[in-house]
């Protein structure tokens, strides 16, 4: 649990990197500010901070001075970042009370000293994070009747407890709890049970599905099979010559490339005469399947390109595909004695209410996930909850197994019955706590739940809490709280209002996912435009509260600006779309008063450092046209 | 719960337009829950004030409290400090609050900063509907538990009118958006509930002298002597 420290005593070491620091900042001077200052305890600068004979003196200043929090002016890359860690895990201090400055990024003694500060006074204001031993249950529910659901059965059951369920005979009518604590409500032969799981992994998959209109209306009969068909139909096709066609209504999908490969190489084991693949865009990038490719030819199978939409025409005698090829001026004419059309794949029966049940997003053609880069592929929006095989997308073979792997890895987790975890969720303030459900309610990931006791110190005696375990840390609920009852640790409304507190001319913030990745990069292409900015971090720019706006812009910025995930790919589901109508809503705020166009909303990705630059310009020149922040209250 | 929206800005920057130092006060009752009134709104409203009379170059000093309710006199007695210390308050609690907390300090001019709408149900983030007309005389058992006086445009005991089409009021034009008629859910409603026969049964008019003020409720058996 969280718990405000008193006795905070901080350790601040600045380095000079072997000199290259001091290229741009003259680090005594930086020292000799920092210390005619209060707000530490021991403060030493060096010439390189990283070496073993330094770990050891830093240990033995720790235990001298009783130091319980560091901060780190160095020139920050992950390899310092370890050792540092590793370092305060050695001497109990917790490793979220260790803040780094990054000196490499600065150019001047100025900055390096306002950087410092900036570190030394968010240590202060920053609440002690504890760990979190939780009991969890080790089985997991499998929901799935098909193959990938009982490779994935099988492979779990090797580390825990496994039910595998078809959802037809026994399916899922509700869900209770959170990761590590389901209850899942079975209707087991039409009676309800309730069953508790730890982990539940879909594994529906999909079905092959026929649909004539993608073939230009063309029935299926004797001579004309659909791929499941033919792979189902135990002819003997001997002496016979069979075309296939892929590409119309599988979207060149894998899983169909891989079974006509399959089904080709084996009519030509069987000594079928002909066998033609007509394809648009070959689809081989998946483990085997190159192979198989190479293999065909060389054992005579066919494979024509072709462009546009091949019709099939009916001789006497036979039928037979018409097509354009890419390089003939004429159409090209395979006589055939069967055409094979491959399918489309669409999601399992029963899916979306599933989806609806267990309130997992689905996306295009109806499978289970939304198309957003920020989702792994596993992962559903709700910890606990993950994905595998096709019924997330038709996917094909060794994919499959890295799935059920990744899945493994997640589920073992909760193989021993507890894990301990970093308190890291919000926490809430149950004095301040109206119970009003609205965190409840933007919760993009279920993590909220409402406790009651005597210990919530209010007039209904409850309080929301957050699920260390189904918590993803957006911050979306601390931002929507109307009672500010609500803060997320290592960036609570203290820390960031910290940082804001005498702000640069522009303020960004910027989501961790996206803008401020950007924001580095754009920096390495233009460092002159970042003169007047300040980027402050947010791990979703669904933390972005109102008062952030206001408040950067009363203590004197000219402009603030919100760096987020491009539309529908936001990490955290719909952070990005309340701090769209947080924005908007400022702005208006900012129109009541005459206070003018100061706030920009801008939809950038980690790679998109020229964008961001292009954004940073266009904040520029609105406020040179808005003018001076008329609005600063001088204090 | 009582359902309330933030008054328009410029409203409460004439309402306080005479003084230097005012303190805003917020409620943690239905004014949070309704996300008007709460702490955050508290703030928000105080920094929105603040800038704005400074770019009026005429600064304006705000301080925020908020506590639990303002529609009771012990929790009231917690803006005492901060009340001293200003020339007006703005209280973002609800009608009921902002008098109750004028009352407490009669001395200081109190202002709202809300306008209070309606006893709403809050039907998702964002959304709040009315449900009860606090008209002293329910009547729910005899409509399929759906309020007539709060749900139907006229407030009518034996609906619907000729006004009710598809299922909505006609009303609902003016006011852009869709109202449903009281009427027909209170006619899906028995209907569901096999009870339709009610729709027939004429109810009498209603004493509406119970849903006029300003009204007193008293339990003589709860109220202590405090003599």
């Amino acid at each position: 649990m969280t718990e405000q420290i008193t006795n905070i005593r901080i350790g601040i070491y600045l380095c000079d990197c072997d000199g290259k620091v001091s290229k741009k900042v003259d680090l005594q001077k930086a020292k000799t500010v920092i210390q005619s200052q209060a707000g530490f305890d021991y403060i030493r600068a060096t010439d390189v901070l990283c070496g073993k004979l330094e770990q050891e003196k830093i240990g033995a200043e720790i235990d001298k001075y009783s130091l319980n929090r560091l901060v780190i002016a160095a020139c920050v890359d992950p390899f310092i970042m370890r050792q540092f860690l590793q370092l305060a895990d050695e001497k109990g201090i917790n490793r979220y009370n260790v803040e780094f400055v990054d000196l490499g990024a600065v150019d001047s003694t100025e900055a390096a000293v306002a950087a410092a500060n900036n570190a030394l006074g968010k240590m202060h204001l920053r609440a002690e994070i504890g760990y979190e031993e939780l009991a969890v249950t080790p089985d997991v529910l499998v929901i799935g009747a098909g193959s990938e659901a009982a490779a994935a059965a099988t492979a779990i059951a090797k580390s825990q407890p496994v039910v595998q369920i078809d959802n037809v005979g026994t399916r899922v009518i509700g869900l209770d709890g959170f990761p590590g604590a389901f209850t899942v409500r079975l209707l087991e032969n039409g009676q309800a049970v309730k069953k508790d799981f730890g982990a539940i992994v879909l594994a529906l998959g999909a079905v092959p599905q026929y649909d004539k209109s993608k073939y230009g209306g063309i029935e299926l009969g004797a001579d004309i099979l659909s791929l499941s068909q033919f792979i189902n139909s135990g002819k003997d096709y001997a002496g016979k010559k069979v075309s296939f066609a892929l590409g119309m209504a599988d979207e060149d999908s894998l899983l169909s490339f891989a079974a006509v490969l399959k089904a080709a190489l084996d009519l030509k084991g069987e000594g079928a005469s002909e066998v033609n693949v007509l394809y648009e865009d070959m689809k081989v990038c998946a483990d085997g399947l190159e192979q198989d490719y190479e293999l065909a030819r060389k054992k005579g199978v066919n494979f024509l390109k072709y462009t546009g939409e091949f019709q099939i025409v009916r001789f006497p005698s036979g039928i037979a595909f018409k097509y354009r090829e890419p390089f003939l001026s004429d159409p090209v004419k395979i006589v055939a004695d069967y055409i094979v059309l491959a399918e489309d794949f669409v999601p399992a029966a029963g899916t979306l209410e599933l989806a609806e049940i267990l309130d997992i997003r689905t996306g295009p053609g109806g499978f289970f996930q939304k198309d957003n880069v920020h989702f792994l592929p596993i992962r559903s929006n709700r910890a606990g909850i993950f994905f595998v095989g096709s019924c997330h997308g038709p996917i094909h073979g060794t994919d499959l197994y890295n799935e059920i792997e990744a899945v493994l890895a997640e589920v073992s987790a909760f193989a021993k019955g507890k894990v301990s975890v970093p308190s890291l969720q919000p926490k809430v303030d149950a004095e301040k706590c109206a119970v009003c459900l609205t965190c409840y309610r933007c919760c993009p990931h279920h993590a909220i739940e409402i406790v009651h006791g005597e210990e919530y110190n209010n007039m209904y005696y409850s309080a929301a809490r957050m699920n260390p375990l189904a918590c993803q840390r957006c911050g979306v609920c601390a931002a929507e709280c109307p009672g500010k009852a609500i803060q997320l640790p290592l960036y609570s409304d203290q820390e960031i209002l910290f940082e804001v507190k005498q702000p640069a001319r522009i303020v960004a913030y910027a989501c961790e996912n996206s803008g401020f990745l950007a924001s580095e990069f754009a920096k390495t292409l233009d460092p002159e435009l970042q003169k007047d900015l300040q980027i402050v971090e947010v791990p979703c720019s669904g933390k972005i509260d109102i008062i952030y706006l206001l408040k950067a812009l009363e203590n004197g910025a000219d402009g603030v600006m919100l760096c987020v995930c491009h539309k529908e790919n936001c990490k955290f589901v719909w952070g990005n779309d309340r701090a769209e109508q947080r924005k908007e809503r400022t702005q208006k705020i900012l129109n009541q008063i005459g206070l003018g166009e100061r706030i920009d909303f801008v939809h950038v990705a980690a790679n998109q450092g020229n964008q961001f630059n292009t954004a940073v310009k266009a904040m520029a020149e609105k406020i040179r046209q808005s003018g001076t922040n008329p609005g600063k209250v001088v204090k | 719960m009582i359902v309330a929206e933030g008054k328009p800005v410029e409203k409460i920057l004439e309402m306080i337009a005479p003084y230097k130092k005012v303190l805003i006060a917020g409620c943690r009752g239905c004014v949070t829950v309704c996300l008007t009134g709460g702490e955050k709104e508290v703030g928000i409203l105080a920094s929105q004030i603040r800038m704005a009379r400074s770019k009026d170059g005429n600064a304006l000093e705000v301080l925020e409290q908020t506590e639990e309710r303002q529609c009771d006199a012990e929790y009231n007695a917690k803006f005492l400090e901060n009340v001293g210390k200003v020339d007006a308050i703005v209280s973002l609690a609800c009608g009921i609050g902002i008098q109750y907390l004028g009352e407490k300090y009669p001395l200081t001019p109190i202002y709202p900063g809300v306008n209070t709408l309606m006893l709403g149900a809050n039907i998702d983030v964002g959304r709040w509907e009315e449900r009860c007309f606090a008209c002293g005389d329910c009547v729910l058992d005899k409509t399929g538990g759906i309020c007539p006086i709060a749900r139907c445009s006229k407030s009518l005991l034996n609906g619907p009118c000729g006004g009710s089409q598809f299922g909505k009021c006609e009303v609902s034009a003016p006011v852009k958006e869709d109202i449903p008629c009281g009427w027909q859910l209170i006619y899906d409603r028995l209907s569901a509930l096999g009870q339709l026969d009610k729709m027939s049964e004429i109810i009498p008019a209603k004493n509406w002298l119970r849903a006029k003020g300003p009204r007193t409720y008293v339990r003589e058996d709860l109220t202590l002597d405090r003599s």
